[in-house]
């Protein structure tokens, strides 16, 4: 039993968008693609040894990785209930969130250069807590949009501050 | 209530002021050059040195320019939107309601353009998160004006109580004039002897030996005194005694009074401090019971209070009670959090298989579920207990490492306005099934204490 599967049965999970597995195969062919990239330059360029074998210990570790990166995505889940945004991620450590909307102070909406080539983005909700961890990834710009309009009309509605 | 009608959400994004980029550009190109010329003016000769800079001004602007060009603003219905970034793009929705205060700010180089910035200040961050620099004078003048009428509006919508006690952030813990002893009933008066004494039991003087040994040590061997020991001397001994000092001249004649507008204390040996904190802006209390004082069966209390712009020498932790026994511990805890009985506070205990994370603190580790509060207890040589109400709670988060699910156990987060290290509850190592019903609880708990009107 972990502390997913045991939530109760009236909270519909939702989860991130699939191309975000794309996305993190993609950022990982680039950061292969550096690493190479150094290698040869280190290589062929100065005949130095150090910089390739670190190099592919550093690459031999991302495809190590690259497994898990992907179980992790699938993960991610979140949910709207009637008055908090459940948020839960991780495979190796297991978090939960549960963040009430009233407590909301603003919501951001960020996506960087490759998230936007897939067309993603990453909405986080801030509490007047800086622990607060309400940030969900990978979602189609237009669930961004309605999250983030759905987050600050609910948390206006529920205005408490502190 | 809803924000984004589509006839609001029309309103075109509108943009920086054009000299932005050059005000902006312009402090950092200063610094960049100021760096060039300090190493490399005599080795670059002036014609290379010129382009240098030249190379660093253009690019800097072209910087700016990028970033002024993909900044801007609008307000959709009762928010504030910001949008920058050009690689990373980032919008970001401020309700008017969240925010505390608008500040209008003008640097010297802006004012001579007549421009200025408007700072916005959201509850809890520490620094500002939303700047928007530069606008016209005017504009900002007028931006500033829609936000706080706005602002008004929407506080005069949805009950006064509570969002007047947030307006009213700004003053979390203000220093006030010594007011009219009549209104207020004394809670709690420190005993000076024992403060005395409490202090004299606090593990810093134990290094108060060592710091004047080793000078000392130093001259026997050296067979001289010189400035240098006698001045290390001087500086451990200080360092080593600070705190306890400080708390004696701090907290001496202590006085705890409760009034009209909420806890107000007065201490000081030295300096007379007045303090008053506003009812309900206390975020947690924590009760610590040092090795030392346990003895003694003294406690001692304080109160993290969430406010704006903490960094302004507004204190976010404040003393309550500086040494005490329980009963009186109890006694200003009633005050500070209304309906928290200390001695009801009775622990869950964690399993017997967290030995594995916390071989000795097992035993003090736990949380209670009170009927106003959630408290959870921690810490073997200082034992520190600390009390969230529900009323106060942010957010609650569940955590499982991959050891910790091996035990099937988990660890429950209560986060408190301002970030609070050491302030905001921690249930750690509770059997899983028991702290899923645990984070359950205290959202529902805390929706329902957030539900009822504020009755302080």
């Amino acid at each position: 039993m972990t502390v997913f599967t045991i939530w109760p049965d009236d909270v519909v999970w939702r989860r991130v968008s699939p191309r975000l597995y794309w996305r993190a195969l993609v950022a990982r062919v680039l950061w292969l693609l550096v690493l190479g990239g150094a290698a040869a330059v280190a290589w062929y360029g100065y005949a130095n040894e150090v910089v390739p074998l670190i190099a592919g210990g550093l690459a031999l570790l991302v495809l190590i990785r690259l497994p898990f990166v992907i179980r992790g995505i699938r993960s991610w889940g979140y949910a709207e209930r009637a008055d908090d945004l459940l948020v839960r991620h991780g495979l190796m450590i297991r978090r939960l969130s549960i963040v009430p909307y009233g407590r909301m102070q603003f919501v951001d909406v960020t996506a960087g250069p490759v998230d936007r080539l897939f067309g993603l983005a990453t909405v986080q909700l801030h509490t007047a807590a800086a622990a607060s961890d309400a940030k969900i990834p990978g979602l189609a710009p237009g669930e961004a949009a309605r999250l983030r309009d759905r987050l600050t009309s609910l948390g206006e509605a529920r205005a408490e501050g502190l | 209530m809803v924000s984004t009608s589509p006839a609001q959400a029309e309103e075109p994004l509108r943009r920086l002021h054009p000299l932005t980029p050059l005000l902006r550009g312009f402090r950092y190109a200063v610094l960049v050059v100021a760096a060039i010329s300090w190493q490399g003016y005599a080795r670059l000769g002036t014609a290379r040195w010129a382009v240098a800079v030249a190379v660093v001004a253009v690019l800097v602007l072209l910087g700016s320019l990028v970033s002024y060009l993909v900044t801007g603003y609008r307000v959709v219905g009762r928010e504030l939107r910001i949008h920058e970034g050009l690689l990373v793009r980032r919008t970001r929705a401020i309700p008017v309601e969240r925010l505390q205060s608008a500040e209008l700010v003008q640097p010297l180089l802006a004012r001579m353009f007549r421009l200025a910035e408007l700072r916005l200040e959201v509850v809890g961050g520490s620094r500002t998160e939303a700047p928007l620099a530069f606008l016209t004078l005017a504009e900002a003048v007028a931006l500033r004006e829609r936000l706080l009428g706005l602002m008004t509006e929407a506080r005069r919508a949805s009950g006064a109580a509570e969002s007047a006690a947030v307006g009213d952030a700004g003053a979390a813990v203000r220093l006030a004039v010594p007011a009219p002893p009549s209104a207020e009933r004394v809670v709690h008066v420190g005993d000076n002897r024992e403060l005395f004494f409490s202090q004299l039991l606090r593990p810093q003087w134990w290094l108060l030996p060592v710091g004047i040994a080793i000078p000392v040590f130093d001259a026997v061997v050296d067979q001289q005194l010189g400035f240098i020991g006698i001045a290390s001397a001087v500086t451990a001994v200080i360092g080593a005694i600070q705190a306890p000092v400080r708390v004696l001249l701090g907290d001496w004649r202590f006085t705890l009074a409760t009034a009209e507008d909420g806890l107000r204390i007065r201490r000081g040996l030295l300096e007379t401090r007045h303090s008053t904190v506003p009812a309900g802006r206390i975020q947690s209390v924590v009760v610590e019971w040092p090795l030392l004082w346990r003895a003694a069966g003294w406690a001692r209390a304080s109160m993290h209070v969430a406010g704006v712009r903490q960094a302004e020498g507004q204190q976010p932790r404040a003393s309550l009670l500086p040494v005490g026994r329980v009963e009186q511990a109890q006694a200003v805890l009633a005050e500070a959090l209304p309906g928290v009985a200390l001695r009801d506070i009775a622990m869950s205990p964690v399993p017997d298989r967290a030995k594995w994370f916390a071989p000795l603190r097992r035993r003090v580790l736990g949380y209670h579920l009170g009927p106003a509060a959630f408290s959870s207890r921690d810490g073997l040589l200082t034992r520190r207990l600390v009390i969230v109400p529900y009323r106060r709670i942010q957010s609650v988060r569940v955590r499982q490492g991959p050891l910790q699910r091996r035990l099937r156990l988990a660890t429950v987060h209560v986060d408190v306005a301002g970030g609070g290290f050491g302030y905001s509850g921690v249930a750690p190592h509770v059997d899983v099934t028991e702290a899923r019903q645990l984070a359950v609880e205290l959202a529902e708990r805390s929706r329902a204490a957030r539900a009822r009107p504020a009755d302080r």
